[in-house]
């Protein structure tokens, strides 16, 4: 491969590119994003090889291999392009009835098209089903058509377009000034307006800066990093090289979890390909710009999403993180001026240049710009990677685009922006999604994970849970985080245990108020935000467990019992059957019955009823 | 488990790598340790000295960074290692059932290795499939929308092959 | 300069410095756990928070490493302020409830009892001791390791360390009193002993000499010091507030000319430990004479109560019965054949004080061989303590032991010995044995005298020139004795001998001017081969080489015309002037004449 030494080589290579793309050729795109992966991508494209070459259609058809399309619920995905054909849960089994009709004939299966568990129709093109229908996938939307590997594919889409207009028509400062004016604001968590980060960067003081990309997505429920990464990493690329060009930095760094292998594997295929090209590297295109990028995986630390942790963590130390009393982009790794981005941000550099700071600015609120992906999970029919503008209201995005909560439960909470999150209730459904709208209520953006909760989840072992991992994840080094986690945590083991007395909540609620606002650094500051928030909205759940020494989820084993309700049991056997204790007696036909001194409570009878007649109490 | 008792490091092939593919570098102590760590299973405590002298920085540091983090054990861990991931999807689509369940098939608690080597348990957070939940990974492949049965299984197929 | 408010009141500062630094300038007093003079600020404990309100919104930020700026607001003790802080206490007292410095900290705070599930740890994590031996020794031999609540002080795989120097640097800035430096360090730590305190009291590597040295200034052990050892710590630096410490200042030698030098080196005490009968060194309650004059100082280790050691080594109660030895080493074929001359006295001065200080009714016994008191009102201080009840018994003991052989005598030392008096062998079992050790010359005395060219005498003091004549002088014009480095004497001895040698030396000085003998000696230095053998002989180091002319020179106010060069000489170029070989030859025949005139 020839490096391409000026505009005129990337336009040609682009273009060559292009023309050897035969639009009247089939496409049949097969997810391999690390969600479909489980489900066996890697077992249905080798019987779709098999059968394509076995019908001699290998010229007619190509079969491409990409990253994640986002509805991870439904893999493997499969899409046949260009009618947009789209067959969720693919096995190696349908693959020939595929080939032979759709493919051969043209024809659609009904029977193997996706059905909308709403209205219980079937959709044969992807963007007709409503999970898609309600996106706006502008930094999503390549992912299900480039194979990650090949960076072809990514110019194929005017990859790295962005990057030669920023390079020969483009001064820094134009470039800084197109990221403030779009609006632009940090997609890991803080929201931080990006353009300002990067001026005040550009401005610090020191010869050597730079630029990182954090791709050590940590919270739990998130995985748009990743998928992004698996998917288009060439996008990330692209958007650091912008980057480095606006502040004036040569180094790079791309901090990702050992615990995403794809992405790690992905991003190096990538670095390799855009050097060979002579888009990464020195005098990039013959700009005279040079740029190189190392990756660096994580040792396994969700503090190390910090940014003063994770540079500690680059430079090969512990990474507890220090106070930000002075700033990272005026002194951060190595003490040299570095900004720090993650990787849904990075994403969005090429796509704000290419279509224009005001065009970008008109997505979204008032104060939130652009688009924001969700990792729609929990409780929810269609489970997946959603990207929306911002403001869109958690109604659209639960019921509309997540098409609601299955087995008719009812919709308790959605829990945004990872452990440091809050849970909203379902009065506040309306409420639309953006930086300020979710801190006003108690919650934060995050990186964007959404995990809806049911009728079934205890909010109490909910915050629980959330300070367990804290307290996990906690570096120690501080006393009020340390300290003061781990007796929060205690509080509410305590109360799950049936062990809550009056004035836990007061207590709770003290000690949050010094946890959060003594921590040294943001961990230790939102650590009591789950806390805070089921308390705000859920208080009565907190009650029933302290005063009633109750669990109205049934969850906290120690506070609930399952009885059989005698007027709504048909007497199937089932729950007798699979009662692994033994514990359900009953004959056919005939009411069932718990026996409360063999139960576990271990839910399977609560599960697996089908007329709704195992209840908590 | 004689295995383990006679795990062999080959000292010069750790000190290779840190050599040619890190370099020497310091700041590379995480991914060095990481490689040892992939290669072993875990962290013997002699490849932790020679870290410590071929990037000449104190072996408390190097100790430090091995408890710090997760990726990280000192002690032998098994053939097989399962992540079952503890994430707010995987939670609330009832995680702790499959993690109760893992313990009681293989007679360990998490963060445990079985006597015979075989399968190290732990509760992990997140891997990133929270569309999959309940999802366990092993040896870093992913297996979802487990329920006990099927978790079981999984089990199985691996004890099989081992 | 940067103006702010600090409770208030405006305030000013430079840029660049804390707020707490500002505070402490304003006499503000913020409390501080993880914070130290020497160590960068941390800000781990959280307990130097305070309010800050920056024109928007009010936050919490730490002291400690909080960088002031123009017009900013700032509370230290505001009622949030101090109900987080308590807090923070009653975490850490919940953590550490039976630390007495943490439960001194909540006292302060007013905690009481923690609303949490007690815990028993002894660590408050603050890092002081990991980032001391990192940041300030350049060692880690301990680190922060795990994380979380996992979180822990230790070494590498808990084993102790080799590469921890045993500094204890760790062990002096904990503050729960945690570290000990023993379970860190794979060595033993070596106490530093007070030298003035011989050896009873340790010190740092940074100490007084004693409490009337002049100047009253603190040294550094050079050889203890870890910045002279290996170029890091300089804590002391941070603590020093005159600036008075210089640690890159080297030893340096000083040349002055002077007309006239007095030595007064002083003495050794002998080391009794070859003396094996006497046990010292073995039983922890046998001491030297100099250790028990520290031990009844008031500003020695104990502060003057007289004190016997228990099983640790540690001085904790005064004893019930004490011997004191005398001629330990003195008057004795063995060891120094002279008397030691003050011993006598200071032994009833130890037997007067114990009384005095442990009790009347202590029984002190004195083993002597002769009682000499011959100074002024030293005879009558005798009687007073024979009048106190002292115990005299004359034989000096052969003996100390802890054998015991009645019930009585157990855990006590048996002095066994001879009464010469009552012709009977005794045992006399006490808590304490003062050995009354002798004073000799000490070590480097040949080695000074080389240097001065002054004589040694066989008992290993200086000699002076002339017992009666001359007894300030020596052999060495210029240079005079004083004290006991020219034999054992007390202090009205030696303070008289002193003031003798200084009229001596400003004879000299008044004077200007030295009267040299007309006879001394005179090189030819053209006939002088500068074989330098007259340079070897010359008692008197009055005899340099001159490099240039290659020829041997001599130094007319040093040489006191012996001689020994001129019968030496091999080529004949020393004469002694008035001594030349013709005149002695003409004086030789002069008096063969007058022989041969009278007829012999």
């Amino acid at each position: 491969m020839n490096k391409l030494q000026s505009e005129k080589d990337y336009e040609s290579v682009r273009d060559q590119v292009k023309k050897e793309r035969d639009p009247e050729r089939l496409l049949v795109s097969i997810c391999a994003g690390s969600g479909c992966g489980a489900y066996g991508t890697e077992e249905v494209r080798e019987a779709l090889e098999k059968e394509i070459s076995k019908n001699g259609l290998k010229r007619k058809v190509e079969v491409k291999v990409t990253g994640c399309h986002g509805f991870c619920e439904q893999g493997p995905i499969m899409v046949i392009h260009p009618e947009g054909t789209f067959y969720p849960k693919v096995k190696p089994g349908d693959i020939p009835e595929i080939v032979a009709e759709t493919i051969v004939n043209g024809k659609v299966i009904k029977s193997k098209l996706y059905k909308d568990p709403v209205s219980k129709k079937r959709i044969a093109k992807e963007e007709d089903i409503p999970f898609y229908k309600g996106q706006h996938r502008i930094v999503f939307g390549n992912n299900g058509m480039i194979d990650p590997t090949k960076i072809d594919d990514y110019i194929a889409v005017d990859g790295y377009s962005a990057l030669v207009k920023v390079l020969f028509s483009m001064s820094s400062e134009e470039v800084i000034s197109a990221i403030k004016e779009s609006g632009l604001r940090g997609r890991g968590g803080g929201g931080f307006p990006t353009g300002i980060k990067w001026e005040t960067c550009r401005k610090a003081h020191g010869d050597i800066r730079y630029v990182m990309c954090n791709a050590d997505e940590g919270d739990p429920g998130a995985y748009m990093d990743r998928s992004l990464l698996e998917g288009n990493p060439h996008s990330v690329l692209e958007g650091m090289i912008i980057g480095a060009y606006a502040i004036g930095s040569h180094d790079g760094f791309i901090y990702v979890r050992n615990e995403y292998p794809l992405a790690v594997k992905n991003i190096g295929i990538a670095i390799k390909q855009a050097e060979e090209y002579g888009l990464l590297g020195k005098n990039i295109l013959g700009s005279g710009f040079d740029f190189t990028v190392k990756i660096s995986r994580g040792g396994g630390a969700f503090i190390c999403g910090e940014s003063t942790a994770l540079m500690r963590s680059l430079e090969g130390q512990v990474g507890r993180p220090r106070a930000k009393y002075i700033h990272t982009v005026d002194k951060g790794y190595r003490d040299s001026p570095s900004t720090l981005n993650n990787v849904e941000t990075w994403a969005n550099v090429p796509i704000i240049i290419n279509k224009g700071a005001e065009w970008y600015a008109s997505l979204g609120t008032e104060r939130s710009k652009g688009t924001k992906v969700f990792s729609l999970v929990g409780k929810v029919r269609n489970t997946g990677l959603v990207e929306v503008p911002m403001g869109a209201s958690l109604r659209t995005i639960i019921f509309d685009i997540g098409g609601g909560i299955p087995k008719k439960r009812k919709f308790k909470a959605v829990q945004t922006g990872g452990p440091s999150g809050g849970c909203i209730p379902e009065d506040l459904l309306d409420l639309p999604v953006d930086y300020q709208r979710l801190a006003e209520v108690g919650s934060i953006m995050g990186s964007g994970g959404m995990i809806v909760m049911d009728q079934d989840t205890c909010m109490v072992d909910v915050a629980r849970y959330f300070l367990e991992f804290l307290q996990e994840e906690s570096c120690g080094q501080c006393v009020p985080c340390r300290e003061g986690i781990k007796r929060l945590l205690e509080i509410l083991t305590d109360i799950c245990a049936g062990n809550g007395r009056e004035g836990d909540m007061e207590l709770l609620e003290e000690l949050s108020g010094t946890v959060s606002k003594l921590s040294l650094c943001a961990l230790g500051g939102t650590a009591p935000n789950p806390v805070l928030s089921t308390i705000r909205y859920f208080r009565k759940e907190y009650e029933a467990h302290i005063y009633d020494k109750k669990c109205p989820s049934g969850v906290c084993k120690e506070l609930f019992y399952y009885e059989i309700d005698e007027k709504k049991c048909n007497g199937c056997h089932i729950c007798c059957l699979r009662c692994p204790q033994e514990a359900i007696s009953g004959e056919k036909k005939k009411v069932h019955t718990i026996d409360q001194e063999k139960c576990i409570k271990c839910s399977i009878c609560y599960e697996s009823c089908k007329v709704d007649a195992v209840a908590i109490k | 488990m004689a295995e383990a008792e006679g795990i062999r490091v080959d000292i010069e092939a750790v000190k290779g790598v840190i050599e040619e593919k890190y370099n020497n570098d310091p700041e590379n102590v995480i991914m060095i340790l990481q490689d040892i760590s992939a290669r072993y299973n875990y962290l013997p405590e002699e490849t932790l000295y020679v870290v410590c002298r071929e990037l000449e920085i104190p072996i408390s540091l190097v100790y430090s960074v091995a408890t710090f983090y997760k990726a990280f054990s000192l002690e032998p861990r098994g053939k097989y290692i399962i992540n079952i991931c503890l994430g707010t999807a995987c939670h609330v689509r009832g995680a702790e059932k499959i993690k109760e369940t893992l313990e009681q098939r293989l007679n360990i608690h998490g963060g445990e290795t079985t006597e015979d080597l075989k399968f190290t348990l732990d509760a992990v957070r997140c891997v990133g499939c929270c569309a999959l939940g309940p999802v366990i990974t092993v040896n870093q492949k992913a297996h979802g929308g487990l329920n006990r049965a099927k978790a079981l299984k999984v089990v199985e197929k691996y004890e099989k092959a081992a | 300069m940067i103006t702010f408010t600090l409770n208030g009141k405006q305030v000013e500062a430079e840029e660049g410095s804390t707020i707490l630094e500002v505070a402490q300038d304003y006499n503000v007093k913020i409390p501080t756990l993880c914070n130290h003079k020497a160590l960068e600020p941390a800000g781990l404990c959280r307990l130097c928070t305070v309010e800050l309100f920056d024109g928007r919104r009010t936050r919490f930020v730490t002291a400690c490493n909080y960088p002031v700026w123009e017009d900013m607001e700032v509370k230290t003790h505001s009622e949030d302020v101090i109900g987080h802080r308590k807090m923070i206490v009653e975490l850490l007292l919940a953590r550490c409830p039976n630390n007495e410095f943490v439960k001194g900290l909540a006292a302060e705070f007013g905690v009481e009892a923690p609303r949490f599930k007690l815990g028993d740890d002894d660590c408050v994590l603050c890092g002081l001791c990991v980032r001391m031996c990192a940041e300030r020794m350049g060692v880690s031999a301990i680190s922060m390791t795990g994380r979380g609540t996992d979180m822990r002080v230790e070494t590498p795989f808990q084993v102790k360390s080799d590469i921890c120097q045993v500094c204890g640097a760790c062990e002096s800035v904990c503050p729960t009193g945690r570290i000990d430096v023993r379970k860190i360090a794979k060595y033993e730590p070596r106490p530093l002993v007070s030298d003035w305190d011989v050896g009873l009291k340790e010190r740092g590597a940074i100490y007084m000499p004693f409490p009337q040295a002049v100047p009253l200034a603190a040294v550094i052990d050079s050889e203890a010091c870890a910045h002279i050892r290996t170029g890091n710590c300089g804590v002391c630096k941070e603590f020093c507030e005159a600036g008075a410490i210089d640690l890159d200042q080297k030893e340096e030698i000083i040349e002055v000319e002077v007309g006239s030098i007095i030595l007064a080196t002083g003495y050794d005490l002998m080391d009794t430990t070859p003396m094996k009968q006497y046990g010292y060194g073995v039983y922890p309650n046998v001491f030297t004479s100099l250790e028990f004059e520290r031990l009844s100082n008031a500003t020695g280790p104990t502060g003057g109560n007289i004190l016997m050691r228990n099983g640790n080594g540690e001085l904790t109660r005064p004893p019930e019965s004490v011997a004191i030895l005398h001629c330990i080493g003195s008057r004795d074929e063995n060891y120094h054949k002279y008397c030691s001359r003050v011993c006598c006295m200071y032994a009833l001065k130890y037997a007067h004080l114990i009384k005095e200080k442990v009790g009347h009714k202590t029984p002190v016994y004195n083993f002597y061989i002769d009682l000499r008191c011959f100074g002024k009102g030293y005879e009558e201080f005798y009687r007073r303590c024979q009048e106190e009840g002292t115990i005299f018994i004359r034989g000096r003991p052969s003996e100390i032991t802890d054998q015991a052989l009645t019930p009585k005598e157990e855990g006590k030392l048996i002095v066994i010995g001879e009464d010469t008096l009552m012709n009977r062998p005794c045992r006399v079992a006490v808590d304490m044995v003062v050995l009354c050790a002798a004073m000799e010359a000490r070590k480097d005395t040949a080695e000074v005298a080389r240097i001065f060219g002054i004589i040694q005498g066989a008992d290993g003091f200086f000699s002076e020139q002339h017992p009666k004549l001359a007894p300030l002088n020596t052999a060495m014009g210029g240079i005079f004795l004083a004290g006991a480095c020219q034999g054992p004497k007390d202090i009205p001895d030696t303070v008289a001998q002193a003031s003798g040698a200084a009229a001596r030396a400003l004879e000299l000085a008044i004077r200007g001017t030295v009267e040299i003998p007309s006879t001394i000696a005179w090189i030819d230095p053209d006939v002088c081969e500068g074989c330098m053998t007259c340079i070897k002989v010359c008692d008197y180091s009055a005899i340099e080489f001159d490099q240039q002319r290659g020829v041997s020179v001599v130094n007319q106010t040093l040489c006191n015309g012996c001689g020994s060069c001129v019968s030496n000489c091999p080529s004949k170029a020393a004469h002694v002037w008035q001594f030349s070989e013709g005149q002695i030859l003409t004086e030789f025949d002069g008096i063969m004449e007058g022989l041969q005139a009278v007829g012999m």
